[in-house]
Order: C-alpha cells, then sequence, then structure tokens
C-alpha cells in the first residue's frame, strides 16, 4: 500500500517535471510543486495534513455545495504543496436537505476537534456562518467562506459589530471571504431593475434569513435612490410553500420588477413558479446568489423549480468575477474529473483552497507540529499584507478579512441554452454605483 | 344499540345547526369585507386563494380529527401520509406519462379519476398497515405509547421518501389546464374551482358516510364507547381499520391536489402541513368532522388575510393565537367535540 503510494507519487512527480520541460502551459504552482520536489526530493517525511470542506452537500442544497466543494479537490488535485499531503474532512451542513446553522457550528467543532485539519472552507449561508465563526474564532482555525455575502460577518453592519462573533478572541480574525458583500450585490441587483430591465417600479420580498433579508433591504434602498419607487416590502417565511395570497397582491399592485432576497430552498422558484401560474411571467423577477444554482436541468435548482414560463424575464448575481482567468482551461480541467460543467461559485472554492495552499507553502516548511501549523496559517492568512494569485485573479484580504476584489458578475436567464447566461460584471472598486 | 339512540352525536349538531349555518355565511361576509379592504381589487381572488388553501387544510385535518374520534390518539405520522399521498401521484402521473397540461376534457377527467382513486386507495391501504402494525398493538398501552410510536412512524415515511425516492424538491405535473373561468361576477382559476368543489363533495359524501350508513353508525358507536360497541356485535378492528382508510384517503386526496395545485412536492413538505391541520382539527373542536373541516378554512383565511395586510411574516403567529383564544375561552373548540363524546 505505502510503495504503491509512493510510485504513484513517483510517477506524477516525473509526469509534472517533463509537462514543464516540454511546454510552458501549467500554473506557476505546478511549476513550484515541481521544483520544490526536486530540491526536496531525497529527504524529510511527509505530514499529512487536511482541508476542511464545510458546506450544504445533501438535498435541494447540492447544486450549492457540491460544485463549490469539487472546485476545492480540483485545486488539492492540480497543486501540490511539498512536504505535505493535503487530503479532505468533508461536513455536510444540511439537515432534511436544508442549510442548517446548528449543524454547521457542529461541524466546524468537529473538524476543529481534528488536529490535522488546518483550514475550512465553507460556509455556504451566512446564517451558517454566524454560528460558525465564534466556534471557528474560540479554536483559532481558519475558515475561507467561498460564497458568503452578507456584510455583517466582517464588518459593522446595521449598527452591530462583528467582534461580538468573535467573542473569545475579538482580534484574531479566523475568517474570511473571497466573495464580496451584499451592500454591493443588493446595488447590482437595483442596477439590474432600473439601468438593464428599466424598470421604475419594484415589489421587494425577503425570506426572513440573515442573507435574504440583508439583499433585499440593500435593493429596496439602492433602488429608490436611483429614482425607483419600492411599491411594497414583504417578508415571507422560508417554509411557506402557498404564495398565491403574496402573488395576488403583487398583481394588484403591477410592479415594473420583482426583487426576492434569499436562496432557494426558501420557496423563491415556487413563489416565482406560482407568479407564472397566475399569467405574471412578464413582470422581470431578480434575485442573488440565492438563485444562481444552476440551469433549468439541474435537481432543484431555482431555474427547474419555476419552470419554463417562469424562467423567462429573470435575472441574477454572483458575488464574484465571471472572467476568471484561464477561464477554459479551468471549466476543462473541471469537466474532465467531474464531467459536468463548473458551478457558480467552483472558481471561489478552488480560490479558498489556493489560499490555503499558499499560506502552508509559506509558514509550514519545517514545521511538523499541526498545532503550530494552523496557527501558522491562520496568522498568515488574517495577515493583510499578503496577497494571493488564484482562480479568481489577484487579490488580498484586508484587516477584516474582506476581499479586495469589489466585483459583483450579471446574469439573464437564456431560453436557448435553459441556463443563466452572463450578462455584464462590474468593478464596484473601480465603478461604484453612486 | 338501536336507531333511536344511535344519532347521539348528531343530535347537539342539529340544535345548533340554524347557529352553524348563519355564523358560517358572517364569518365568510366578515372575511371577505376584511380582504377586499386590505387587498386593493383583488378582495375576490384573495377569497378563493383563501378557500382553496383551507381546503386542502381541511382535507387533511378530518383525518386527525377522525381517529382522534375513535381511539383518542393524535396520529402525528398523518401529515407525512399527506406528503406520501402527493409523491404516489406524482409518480403516477409521470409514469402514465403526463407532465403538463391535458385540454381534451375527457381525458383530464379520467386521469383525474384515476389518479384520485388509485392515490387515495393505495394511501388507505397504507393508512390501514401503520394501524395494524403500529398502532393495534398499543391500543391498551398507556396513552403515551401510541403518541410516540405516532412520531416515529412519521419519521419513518419521511425517511423512505428522502432516501427512496428523492431528497429534494419534486416538480410534478400541472394537468389542469391555467384557464380564468368567469362565471357571473366570479373570476376563478380551473384549479382554484376543482379543489373547493372536490373538497366539498368529499366532506359531505363523508357526512353522509358517518350519519347514514351501517358503518358509518359503528364509527359513531365505537367512538362513543368502545367496549359497550363491542358487546352490541360491532367489530371493534374493523371499524378503526376503516376509520384509519378514510381519514388517509382523505390525505392522499389532498396529496393529489397539492401537486396538481402547487406543482411541486418535498419530502418534508407533511410537517408544517400536517402542524397547520392538526390546528386546524383542534380549533374546530378535536373529534369532530365538521369542526375540522370549518378550523380549515379558518387557517386558511387566517394565513392569507395576514399576508394580504403584509403581516405574512406574522402568519403562524396569528394562527396559533388563534388556537390559544379559542381553547381559552372554549376548551372544546368551535363546535365542540362530537364523534368522541367521552373526552
Amino acid at each position: 500500500m505505502k510503495y504503491a503510494r509512493m510510485g504513484a507519487a513517483l510517477a506524477a512527480i516525473a509526469m509534472v517535471a517533463t509537462a514543464c520541460s516540454s511546454s510552458s502551459s501549467p500554473s506557476s504552482a505546478a511549476s513550484a510543486a515541481a521544483s520544490a520536489a526536486a530540491s526536496g526530493g531525497g529527504g524529510g517525511a511527509v505530514v499529512n495534513v487536511k482541508i476542511g470542506i464545510e458546506l450544504p452537500m445533501s438535498g435541494g442544497e447540492a447544486p450549492n455545495g457540491v460544485p463549490t466543494a469539487n472546485g476545492v479537490a480540483l485545486a488539492l488535485d492540480q497543486i501540490k504543496v511539498p512536504g505535505f499531503n493535503v487530503t479532505i474532512n468533508q461536513q455536510d451542513d444540511a439537515v432534511n436537505g436544508v442549510h442548517n446553522p446548528q449543524q454547521g457550528a457542529k461541524n466546524i467543532q468537529t473538524l476543529a476537534n481534528d488536529p490535522t485539519v488546518l483550514f475550512v472552507v465553507g460556509p455556504f449561508n451566512s446564517n451558517v456562518a454566524q454560528a460558525e465563526i465564534p466556534v471557528g474564532n474560540a479554536a483559532g482555525l481558519m475558515q475561507c467562506s467561498p460564497a458568503n455575502t452578507y456584510p455583517g460577518l466582517t464588518k459593522t453592519w446595521g449598527g452591530v459589530d462583528p467582534k461580538t462573533l468573535r467573542p473569545t478572541n475579538p482580534d484574531k480574525i479566523a475568517y474570511v471571504r473571497v466573495a464580496t458583500t451584499d451592500d454591493l450585490q443588493g446595488a447590482a441587483g437595483a442596477d439590474i431593475a432600473y439601468n438593464i430591465a428599466k424598470a421604475k417600479t419594484a415589489y421587494v420580498a425577503d425570506d426572513t434569513q440573515t442573507y435574504g433579508k440583508g439583499l433585499a433591504d440593500v435593493f429596496a434602498t439602492d433602488f429608490a435612490k436611483l429614482g425607483g419607487t419600492v411599491v411594497k416590502r414583504d417578508s415571507i417565511p422560508g417554509s411557506t410553500t402557498d404564495f398565491t395570497s403574496y402573488v395576488t397582491t403583487l398583481k394588484s399592485l403591477n410592479p415594473g420588477y420583482v426583487y426576492y432576497g434569499g436562496v432557494t430552498t426558501s420557496g423563491i422558484g415556487l413563489f416565482r413558479l406560482q407568479m407564472a401560474q397566475q399569467g405574471l411571467q412578464t413582470i422581470p423577477f431578480g434575485g442573488g446568489d440565492g438563485i444562481s444554482d444552476g440551469s433549468a436541468a439541474t435537481k432543484s435548482s431555482f431555474l427547474q423549480i419555476a419552470g419554463t414560463a417562469g424562467d423567462q424575464n429573470t435575472y441574477s448575481t454572483v458575488a464574484a468575477t465571471h472572467d476568471i482567468p484561464n477561464a477554459s482551461a479551468f471549466a476543462d480541467a473541471y469537466k474532465a474529473k467531474f464531467s459536468t460543467a463548473p458551478g457558480a461559485y467552483s472558481a471561489a472554492g478552488y480560490a479558498c483552497a489556493q489560499v490555503f495552499l499558499q499560506a502552508l507553502q509559506a509558514v509550514g516548511s519545517g514545521v511538523t507540529d499541526l498545532k503550530t501549523l494552523r496557527e501558522d496559517v491562520r496568522a498568515y492568512v488574517a495577515d493583510p499584507s499578503h496577497s494571493y494569485d488564484t482562480q479568481l485573479g489577484k487579490f488580498s484580504f484586508d484587516a477584516n478579512g474582506d476581499t479586495t476584489q469589489h466585483i459583483i458578475s450579471y446574469y439573464g436567464f437564456d431560453a436557448t441554452t435553459q441556463d443563466w447566461k452572463f450578462l455584464q460584471q462590474r468593478d464596484f472598486t473601480a465603478k461604484p454605483l453612486f | 344499540m338501536t336507531p333511536a339512540t344511535a344519532p347521539l352525536g348528531r343530535a347537539r349538531l342539529s340544535a345548533g345547526r340554524w347557529n352553524l349555518a348563519l355564523g358560517t355565511i358572517a364569518a365568510l361576509v366578515a372575511a371577505y369585507v376584511i380582504m377586499d379592504l386590505g387587498a386593493g381589487g383583488e378582495g375576490q381572488a384573495q377569497f378563493i386563494n383563501a378557500l382553496t388553501i383551507g381546503a386542502i387544510y381541511a382535507l387533511i385535518a378530518l383525518g386527525y380529527t377522525m381517529v382522534y374520534g375513535i381511539i383518542e390518539l393524535i396520529n402525528f405520522a398523518h401529515g407525512d401520509v399527506f406528503m406520501v399521498g402527493s409523491f404516489v401521484s406524482w409518480w403516477l402521473l409521470t409514469t402514465i406519462g403526463f407532465s403538463g397540461a391535458i385540454t381534451d376534457p375527457l381525458l383530464l377527467g379520467v386521469i383525474l379519476a384515476v389518479g384520485f382513486v388509485f392515490s387515495m386507495g393505495v394511501m388507505g391501504v397504507v393508512g390501514m398497515i401503520i394501524e395494524r402494525f403500529a398502532y393495534r398493538p398499543l391500543r391498551n398501552a398507556p396513552r403515551l405509547a401510541p403518541l410516540i410510536t405516532a412520531i416515529g412512524v412519521s419519521f419513518i415515511l419521511q425517511n423512505v421518501i428522502q432516501v427512496g425516492v428523492s431528497n429534494s424538491i419534486v416538480t410534478t405535473p400541472q394537468i389542469i389546464p391555467n384557464t380564468t373561468l368567469n362565471i357571473g361576477p366570479v373570476s376563478i382559476r380551473a384549479i382554484n374551482l376543482f379543489i373547493i368543489v372536490l373538497a366539498v363533495v368529499l366532506m359531505a359524501a363523508l357526512q353522509l358516510f358517518i350519519g347514514r350508513t351501517r358503518l358509518g353508525r359503528a364509527m359513531r358507536s365505537t367512538a362513543i364507547d368502545r367496549d359497550a360497541a363491542q358487546l352490541m356485535g360491532v367489530d371493534i378492528n374493523t371499524t378503526i381499520a376503516l376509520t384509519f382508510f378514510i381519514g388517509s384517503g382523505l390525505a392522499g386526496a389532498a396529496g393529489v391536489v397539492q401537486g396538481l395545485y402547487f406543482g411541486v412536492t418535498v419530502f418534508t413538505l407533511g410537517f408544517y402541513a400536517g402542524l397547520f391541520a392538526f390546528t386546524a382539527a383542534v380549533l374546530g373542536g378535536i373529534g369532530n368532522t365538521t369542526g375540522a373541516a370549518l378550523g380549515g378554512f379558518v387557517i386558511g383565511f387566517i394565513q392569507v388575510i395576514a399576508a394580504v395586510y403584509g403581516y405574512g411574516v406574522w402568519s403562524e403567529v396569528v394562527v396559533f393565537t388563534a388556537l390559544v383564544l379559542v381553547l381559552v375561552f372554549r376548551p372544546t373548540g368551535i363546535l365542540g367535540q362530537q364523534l368522541g363524546e367521552r373526552a
């Protein structure tokens, strides 16, 4: 067994080495690994470490968690850090098919209790992050979320200081994210409604959760700032299946746009389906990255549930860049391994893993004590002076743990592919809405 | 038990029959006015929305109330029977090969009839199986034992669907065309009309069955005094099994309606639907079939009125506050307990 693995590793090194000498196509990380392998090949023992994955993987959440986790697995396949053997400890925070904050907190505790786990990718949902950040902070385990967008997780929002989420070590950052925040995503939603769909009035609803309510509030404020009018602001519990009375109300208001802050598992697809049943599919409908969960063929995605009629005139956003470097090479490698196209946050999952691998490479040389390694990785990532060259492009984390990349991608439904189609992306640092 | 004493339960109802009818009409008029004031011209559509969702709750609530009336068990698995019913209907329709609306009225009628008979029959049998293996062995055990068993059955049904069929939302075929009918001043979607009529027909049939047939009499006598009924020659096991068959069959019908109306189903559906239907049964007076139907509609109206006035996020609070108020001032529910006189 051991010999077989060593043989395989040698073969892989040889392959990388030949690839390097024959062409210049492999990424810089791969060549770095190869050169390091050449220099340290004869030497010390390999340290077995793990990267934790804490995402919603089952049920209605599978379209969110699975492609993101695949991104992490792909990164580990393609990038090796000399002296370390990185494997995955995977946890699922979906309970009965829906993301669950308590389960998330429990999972972080489980990961923290595994001494070989040095870093965690996740979670996906902001309310799960609210439950996890205190646990991860107490354990000193660095977490990188590929998809959280609720601003209050990292910065003062609605008068609440994020230090309240870090009661154990208020000044030790143990949570960073590569997605930008909803103060921009909500602005992007308003930008679509006002400038692309040309709507003057909007009906705004949310699913009452941390992410959905925050996003809808920003949309409502920014839509009004652009000159539009919010005709009604509703909050609808995520357990609802009968939206007919809300849709009937909406019908009487006849707004030019409908914006729904929330995630598909809260029934947003059902809302759009019931709009179509009452003949309202001509009213454009928008949401955030909570509904960018795959094509109409993807099981339990927004587009599948909303149905053929409901899919018309829908828009969504993703809190990350669409124009990733080497997009086609990434898509091809992803497709070769998982035989599907990458999801909205696959590249973000990949980037989180790259952050970890870069930190491990920087601090890990010669260190074998797992406790020291965990803290060193945390301190490295928390240090705002470090920058990362990743699948999402170049960025660093600011003192709060937020990415310096402030880009939102806009999508609209495309009937020929039955999928979200990239419209444009907006860099809010270079081109703020106001 | 002679026929003269058998309609004991009905005697109470007939005394208040006019009060009930007038009270219902007054409540409906009040609800309509309240909705029309809040809904900005869509009062009529909201009224129909409330009737429709109320009809679905009522169909589920009947099963709770019948089972409670006859063996004083709160069958917590009943909401999940409804959920399984929606999956049976989904399975049947997709297996026959329908995915969208059927425009041929004759074919639509046949498919609907087949769909309802099949799903109601399957769920009726499932209900009997649950009773035979999970509740009958515990019939003389302390009350708590069958209650816990019912919760266990609820989880079993959920997990069977979750693991065996689908762990996420399933899209069901909506075979009734999405057309709007104009009947005089009333404009109503075909599906809403169908659901309301179907629910009323099923409830009327149930009332006739319980009130006018031999088996119905056996059910009522079992509810009043199981031992005495047995001594009079009523086959208790058959009667209780029949109660489960009918109650679960009605939940199966509600499951078909769920698929036709909303176009989706999911394995967790039974929990909330069951909770609201159970509340409806208690609100109307648990053990009382008329009360369960009334309670279902009351909850439908409360939810829609809350949503109309922009308090949708509070709809659960409003529903359960209404329940608490009714139970404080009228502990036996709106109509009192009829089927089970003992309680």
